[in-house]
Order: C-alpha cells, then sequence, then structure tokens
C-alpha cells in the first residue's frame, strides 16, 4: 500500500480505458472516419491525480467537439463502459464503478461555473487517450475562469466545507471518523490544493504531505480490508487496518489519523485566517514593519489581524517571548501567526529562547493567561504544537500528543481534551481563589495517560517537577499534585458512595486539605466533565457533585479569605511620621514599590492612577492602614515603551494627584479608551460579593475579575464614593484574572451594614462593567 | 413476562448489579434519574444562602424478567439496595405483552 501502488492502479486504468476507448473508436470511425480529433477521454478529480484506492470511483471525462449525432455518441460511450460495469476487463484493479460525463467544452464550462464540484475536478484534468488539445483547452479555461473568479469561488468553497464539516464531524477526534469527508480530511487537502491553484495566496502544501500520505494509505488500506469503498474508519475495521500497516495497535493507528487530521485543518484555518485579512505583499519581515504601529508588548505587535512577533527578538534570546506572544495573542482573541511561529521554532532547535529551569515569573504568568483566555486559546495552543514549541516547553506534553481515548465517553483526544478541560475551566474561573492553579491543574490533569498505571496516580508523579519547573511554589506545587491525584475523587465518590454516612466525608476529607483545595477539585471537576462531553457530565452528577461538596465543606474549617497584610517595625514607625515616602526596588523584569502615605479616603485609587498613568502594570499590591498614614508595597511590571520608574518620580507623581493637579479620572479614561482599540475576548462577569464573618472588625468583600487596564482605579474609585474607608487590601493577579479582597470600615471605624455592605457590592459592579 | 423497574440510590447500583448478575439475570437497562417520594427533597445551606434541592438524583434500573422470576428478582433488588433511611427507592413490576430480540427476531421468555 502506498502511493507507488495507488499509481500503479491509476495506469493500470488508463490502460484498461485506452483500450477499450480505441475499441470504441474504432467502431464509431466505422460509422464516420474522421480519425481521433474532436473526441478524448480525460481523468478527472482523484483519478484525475493518478491516485486510485480499490474503492475509488473511475472519474472521467468524454469530451467531444458536438460533431457525432447523439445515437454515435451513445454507442460509443455504451462500448467504452459497458466492458466496465459488466467487469469484463482484462484486468481485475480496475474500479468497476465509473463516474462519467459526456460533454463539449462549451456545456463543460457551463456546468463548472454552477457546480463548484465540477469546476474542482476539472483543476485535475488528465489527458488519457484521444484528442489531447482538446483536453489540454478544457484544463487550460478550467485553471483560467477559477483564477478569474477565485473572490466568489473560494467562498462557495468556504461555506461548502463548513457545511460538510459540520456534517461529518472532526477527523481527529471522531471515534469512527470519515477518513475524507470529515473536517481534516482527504477532500480538505483537495480543496486546499485548489484554493492554492486560485493564485490568491501561497499555500505551503509541503507541511501536509507526510498527513496526505497517511490518510491516503490509510484509506486504501481500508479499502482492501473492508473489502468496500466505504471511507468511515469504523471500529471493528480499525484493528485490520492497523495491522495491514504495520502499526502497534488501532491506538497508535488512530494517533496518526489525529495528527495528520490536525496538520491539515491548522493549514487550511490559518489558509483562512490569511485569505481574510492578505495584504498586498505578506512576508514576515514587512509584517513587523506593519506590527511596529501596534506593539502591544516586548517585541509583539498586531499586524493583519495577527499577533506578530519581532524576528529580531527572536535572535536575542529571550525565553519569555513565545509564551508572551501566546498569551497576548490568546487574551486578543487572534491568530499567531504562523510565520512568527515557525521563526520561534527554528529559533529553538538552534538552542536560541529556551526556557530555564526554573520558568521566569512572567514565563509562568504568561503561560496562566494564555490557558486562561477560554476558547480562543485553541487556535494559538495548535499553532505552537504544530511547531512543536509546546513539547520544547512543555516535554512531558509529547506523549499525550494526539493520543486517542478509544471509549464512548470521551470526544476528543488526550490532549485536546486536557485543552478544552482549561477552555472549560477559564469560564469557571470566578469561582475559585486560586484561578491559576485551577487553569494549570486543568490543562495537565490527565497528563499521566497513556501507560497501564493508574493515570491519575501517574499523572501526580509527573506533575510535581513539571510544576515547580513551571515556578510554582512548594504549597502550590502540592496543591497541584493532589489536584491531578484527585480529579476524579468527586464524581467517583458522589456516586458510588453514601453521602449520608459520615465515613464519605471523612474519607474525601483524607484527601483534601483544605477549604481552597475542595473549591478548587469541585470547579476542575465541573470542568472536565462539561469538556469530556453529555456521556459524562449531566445536572445529574453535577447536583450529586454539588451535595458531596457542600457536606464536606460543612465538615472543614478554615476560610478561603486572604489575611490582612503584616507590618515590618520600620513600616510602622514610618508610618507613625505621616509623611510621603516611596521606594523603588527592581526585581527582574519587575519593580517593586513601597508607597508610605497619610491617609485618606481614595488613597488607593489615587496611587493605582498614577501607577497606571506612568504605564506600570499592577501585579500585585498589599495596602493597610496604620494610626495616621496607609502602607503600601505594589509589584507591578512595565509596559513595553515606558520610561524606568524611579522613587523621585513616583512621589512626585502622587504628591501632585494628592494636591489634585491634573485630572487623574479623565487621563486614566483615556488610556482605557484607547486599550479599548484593541481586540478584546468575552469574558465571564465579574464577581462582587461579602464574605460574612471573615473579620470582626471590617466588612470583608472579595471582588474577582478579568485583569483591565485602569481596575484597582475603578474598584478604589468606586469604595470611596459610597464614603467608607478601606483599612487593608489585598490585591493579587494570576495571569490575566485578578482577586481583590477589600477590608472595608465606615470612617467612623466599624464594620458596614448589611444594607451599606451591599450598597458597596452594587457600587462595585457597576463600576467593573 | 414482568419489567422490573427500580428507583435506587445511585450508590447502590454497583451492589444491586452485582447481586442481580450473581442470581443469574443476566441484563439490565440503567439510566439516570432526578425525583422525589416521601422525603420530598432536601435544604441546603451552601454560603449562607438557603436553597432547597427539589430532585434528589436516583438511578433507575429496568429489567425484563420471566414470570417464575419476578418475586425472586424484586427480592434480590430490595436486599441489595435496602441501606434502611429514608430515601432509598422503590421497585415494582409491570406485566409485559410481548418481548421481541430484535437481531434474532426470537419472541417472549426466548428473548430475555
Amino acid at each position: 500500500m502506498g502511493t507507488r501502488e495507488r499509481r500503479v492502479r491509476s495506469n493500470e486504468s488508463d490502460r484498461e480505458l485506452s483500450q477499450l476507448f480505441s475499441a470504441a473508436h474504432e467502431k464509431l470511425s466505422g460509422v464516420v472516419n474522421r480519425g481521433m480529433v474532436g473526441v478524448a477521454l480525460a481523468a478527472v478529480g482523484g483519478f484525475g491525480r493518478g491516485e486510485l484506492t480499490p474503492g475509488s470511483d473511475l472519474d472521467i471525462l468524454i469530451l467531444h467537439t458536438d460533431q457525432y449525432s447523439e445515437n454515435e455518441l451513445l454507442a460509443f460511450v455504451n462500448a467504452l463502459l459497458y466492458p466496465i460495469w459488466d467487469g469484463t476487463t482484462s484486468n481485475a484493479s480496475v474500479p468497476r464503478t465509473v463516474d462519467h460525463a459526456v460533454r463539449t467544452p462549451t456545456q463543460t464550462r457551463d456546468v463548472a461555473k454552477s457546480d463548484l464540484k465540477v469546476a474542482m475536478g476539472l483543476l485535475d484534468i488528465r489527458f488519457i487517450c484521444g484528442d489531447s488539445d482538446l483536453v489540454s483547452k478544457v484544463g487550460e479555461n478550467a485553471l483560467h475562469t477559477w483564477r478569474k473568479e477565485s473572490g466568489n469561488r473560494l467562498a462557495e468553497l468556504r461555506k461548502m466545507l463548513a457545511e460538510r464539516h459540520e456534517r461529518a464531524g472532526e477527523l481527529a477526534y471522531l471515534l469512527e471518523p470519515d477518513l475524507k469527508e470529515a473536517r481534516g480530511g482527504l477532500r480538505d487537502i483537495t480543496a486546499l490544493r485548489a484554493i492554492a491553484r486560485s493564485g490568491a495566496i501561497e499555500i505551503p502544501l509541503e507541511r501536509i504531505s507526510n498527513a496526505e500520505s497517511s490518510l491516503s494509505n490509510i484509506r486504501e488500506a481500508l479499502h482492501i480490508q473492508s473489502g468496500r469503498s466505504r471511507d468511515r474508519l469504523l471500529f471493528q475495521e480499525q484493528d485490520k487496518v492497523a495491522s495491514a500497516l504495520g502499526y502497534k495497535d488501532a491506538d497508535e493507528l488512530m494517533g496518526v489519523v489525529a495528527q495528520s487530521a490536525r496538520e491539515i485543518d491548522y493549514l487550511m484555518q490559518s489558509t483562512w485566517h490569511r485569505l481574510d485579512h492578505r495584504s498586498s505583499k505578506g512576508k514576515d519581515v514587512w509584517l513587523w514593519r506593519k506590527a511596529k504601529s501596534l506593539i502591544v508588548g516586548r517585541g509583539i505587535g498586531v499586524a493583519n489581524q495577527e499577533l506578530v512577533i519581532d524576528p529580531d527578538a527572536i535572535r536575542r534570546d529571550d525565553p519569555v517571548l513565545g509564551l508572551r506572544a501566546a498569551a497576548k495573542a490568546a487574551q486578543l482573541g487572534i491568530h499567531l501567526s504562523m510565520e512568527s511561529c515557525v521563526q520561534l521554532a527554528e529559533g529553538l532547535r538552534e538552542g536560541i529562547g529556551a526556557m530555564p529551569d526554573p520558568w521566569p515569573r512572567e514565563a509562568r504568568e504568561d503561560l496562566v493567561s494564555l490557558i486562561g483566555a477560554g476558547s480562543t486559546m485553541i487556535h494559538v495552543w495548535e499553532a505552537l504544537d504544530q511547531e512543536g514549541i509546546i513539547s520544547s516547553w512543555l516535554p512531558e506534553w509529547s506523549a499525550v500528543r494526539s493520543l486517542p481515548q478509544r471509549n464512548f465517553l470521551h470526544r476528543h483526544t488526550v490532549d485536546r481534551h486536557m485543552v478544552e478541560t482549561a477552555v472549560h475551566a477559564a469560564s469557571l474561573a470566578r469561582n475559585v481563589h486560586r484561578p491559576d492553579l485551577l487553569l494549570v491543574a486543568a490543562l495537565f490533569h490527565d497528563i499521566g495517560k497513556g501507560e497501564r498505571e493508574d493515570h491519575s496516580h501517574r499523572g501526580a508523579r509527573l506533575i510535581e517537577p513539571l510544576a515547580r519547573r513551571i515556578g510554582f511554589s512548594e504549597p502550590d506545587v502540592a496543591t497541584l499534585k493532589i489536584l491531578v491525584e484527585q480529579h476524579l475523587l468527586l464524581a467517583a465518590t458522589a456516586t458510588r458512595r453514601d453521602l449520608n454516612d459520615p465515613a464519605t466525608i471523612t474519607s474525601v476529607l483524607a484527601h483534601i486539605p483544605d477549604l481552597q483545595t475542595l473549591e478548587l477539585l469541585h470547579t476542575l471537576s465541573i470542568a472536565d466533565g462539561e469538556a469530556t462531553g453529555s456521556a459524562a457530565w449531566s445536572n445529574w452528577k453535577a447536583t450529586l457533585v454539588a451535595d458531596l461538596v457542600a457536606r464536606t465543606r460543612a465538615a472543614m474549617t478554615g476560610t478561603t479569605v486572604a489575611p490582612q497584610p503584616e507590618l515590618t517595625h520600620e513600616q510602622r514607625a514610618f508610618a507613625e511620621v505621616a509623611s510621603l515616602r516611596v521606594e523603588v526596588v527592581v526585581r527582574d523584569n519587575e519593580y517593586a514599590l513601597e508607597v508610605i502615605s497619610p491617609d485618606r479616603p481614595g488613597l488607593l485609587s489615587i496611587v493605582a492612577g498614577v501607577l497606571n498613568l506612568a504605564r506600570l502594570d499592577v501585579k500585585s499590591a498589599r495596602t493597610k492602614s496604620h494610626g495616621p498614614s496607609a502602607v503600601m508595597t505594589w509589584i507591578v511590571s512595565l509596559d513595553p515603551n515606558a520610561p524606568i520608574p524611579t522613587a523621585e518620580k513616583i512621589h512626585g507623581d502622587i504628591q501632585a494627584a494628592l494636591a489634585g493637579h491634573g485630572d487623574l479620572a479623565k487621563r486614566i479614561q483615556e488610556r482605557v479608551r484607547a486599550y479599548s482599540q484593541l481586540p478584546s475576548i468575552p469574558v465571564p462577569p465579574p464577581v462582587v460579593q461579602v464574605v460574612r464573618g471573615a473579620s470582626s472588625e471590617c466588612t470583608v468583600i472579595e471582588v474577582r475579575s478579568h485583569d483591565q487596564p485602569g481596575l484597582l482605579f475603578r474598584i478604589g474609585d468606586a469604595v470611596t464614593r459610597c464614603r467608607v474607608d478601606i483599612r487593608s487590601a489585598i490585591v493579587t493577579t494570576l495571569g490575566a484574572e485578578a482577586i481583590d479582597t477589600l477590608y472595608i470600615t465606615e470612617i467612623s471605624a466599624g464594620p458596614l451594614s448589611e444594607i451599606r455592605a451591599q450598597e458597596v457590592v452594587e457600587r462595585l459592579k457597576g463600576a467593573l462593567l | 413476562m414482568k419489567l422490573i423497574t427500580a428507583i435506587l440510590k445511585p450508590f447502590k447500583l454497583d451492589e444491586v448489579k452485582n447481586a442481580l448478575q450473581a442470581h443469574g439475570v443476566t441484563g439490565m437497562t440503567v439510566s439516570e434519574a432526578s425525583g422525589f417520594g416521601r422525603q420530598g427533597g432536601h435544604t441546603e445551606v451552601y454560603r449562607g444562602a438557603e436553597y432547597t434541592v427539589d430532585l434528589i438524583p436516583k438511578v433507575r434500573l429496568e429489567v425484563l424478567v420471566d414470570d417464575a422470576e419476578a418475586e425472586s428478582v424484586i427480592g434480590v433488588i430490595i436486599k441489595a439496595a435496602s441501606t434502611g433511611s429514608i430515601g432509598d427507592g422503590k421497585v415494582w413490576s409491570t406485566p409485559v405483552d410481548q418481548v421481541v430480540r430484535v437481531r434474532t427476531g426470537e419472541r417472549g421468555p426466548d428473548a430475555i
């Protein structure tokens, strides 16, 4: 089985058809002796490309110039085709099913105009015998028309593909896929070739030559093994096809199918994207020149609705560059340029930009931002994966890449299932206090699959060094290990154990140390279930799991609320002096700022606003009032092209803002407006809630929201407008998620009444929408 | 012939299934179900707010048996499913006119 055999089969069919054609033509010439002029036999479609599997149709076109009568033609066609239909041909390997048409060149042109499939089939027209001029003219005309009308025809083709994909599903993920019709299947390769021949865009078809030959071989083996012309790779045929092609087992076969389909589909999606946003040129250097006018991070910009990486920056050995670009692309909801991915991968192969161990903090945050972007991250992840960049960053990923899960519960391969789980987890990020741990656990929860050992146990062993390398702290590594090891615990316990039995709750408590882990595990179970599909997750199961979680929570003590920050002796001493002091310490790519200032309503939003205007992104903040002052520690990172912050500059800016100089709110609004020009992705709505019983002196309000420019300024401003005092604030940014805990009192001290607290909540919700 | 339908607590399914298999029952249909009986749903407290769980998740199990087997199969289900507490479920049987095995066309008790 292979291209050679398919070509031999095609050549044999050519020979057979030529003999039949000559014999039929002799009869025709017996009536009117006009030589071989004015009639020809051509192959179109797959036969035109010289590729014939045992189950293929013989797609042929009988061309004539209208010089024969209808009866003459009928006799000729019958003499040509009946021996094939009757199976009386000399060669048994010639297919018996013929898809034929008898047309003049004009008729051919007219039919092609109204039938896209005919137009595409003609792009592969190949002369078999008869009048060769006739065939070449029809071929030239078909290609000329295809190129001339490419605008309309490609739109038509896209619609046809979308309908077919909807009908046939995705080749990479179906348990019994159709090798030809499904998304990423052989028909898509024909479509890609047709797009390339339109001249509208260059397509690197060589990227999918291995995928094409794998799928063609599998289809050929399927036809031979099943003895039928069906292209659907049924469960019962998979073992036989795998063994005929020398694969270890059906799993390996389906892995190859999935991988090939993904390569084809990725090229197809990138092709449509590039067609939609094509420029007059389109080379990478030119693209970067364009992207320079819309810089969105260090070494990255946006051009033609794609995120483009500065080719020079790639050579500069910046290990975070790729993840920064990926995170930004996903958060903006745009594609990552294929050229940039290729260059990144080339750099990595040469050892440029390799990720150190452990990863820098920025890389970890970018990974969390990338996987937290929801469905827009799938294409970015796929682009990185296709170039082998994911495996370079995360070698553990290679073992689960396109790994099939041949059971009725699952819809996707292992790697895609984990990506889908992360997408579901992103939409549930507001349910937890540590969205970063949720997202990373979702992305790796099945990393242990592929071996005989229990995948949860194996996964727990793999996640430990992986999480450490990504740069998580030891307590976080321990939590991630629990999440991976126990990701089936809640669903299994809820459906198989008696929830009324105290021993059931005790057994769950033995694995889950605290409320935060319970909250994470519960959300992970939901994300995993939803991503698996309706066979694995239903309202029925969700209710049982929620019941178990509620009972477990009731048996736990502790809180998930961030505690108020502690001050050092020196900070307390200076706070009592009540004058403004600013210190800046550089830490890697970040800056630690300490601001001690005389306290006053609105201080938090003023300082947050000053930092925002200095183009400093707040990563985290801790503020606490002490005596007449507030002590604030901020960790910030620098926007691209922003000047390096100095203590004097920040001191001056805060002093001016405190004195009421410059309209802070207006200037921030302008900055936010500039950001809103960029594309954005849909995110879950913010969560603002009062945490009851967390403090006796203060009312505690938690705000969980997608990070956005000026967020903290708006939160501080909304609270100030309610005429209440922020005693402490703990602000954390985890990837693209912000979690703020506010300890609030009345100006006159003491916690807020229920009504006042609700007023603050509503004001905050209004400010965040 | 009888169709025996049982509504059970989900965690009891494995036990009932094993008991039925040990008793010689070779086929059954299991589906997820929700409902309430005398226990009438229950009230939960989540983050300080009370909410009522109207419908409680249950498992619905169906077995086709010959008339002579019906009583003993019901007995097996009840024995395996019982915890003695409220919400253990119910078992009932309904007469069945005809059963046909689709593959072979066998009818009646032969098709069970």
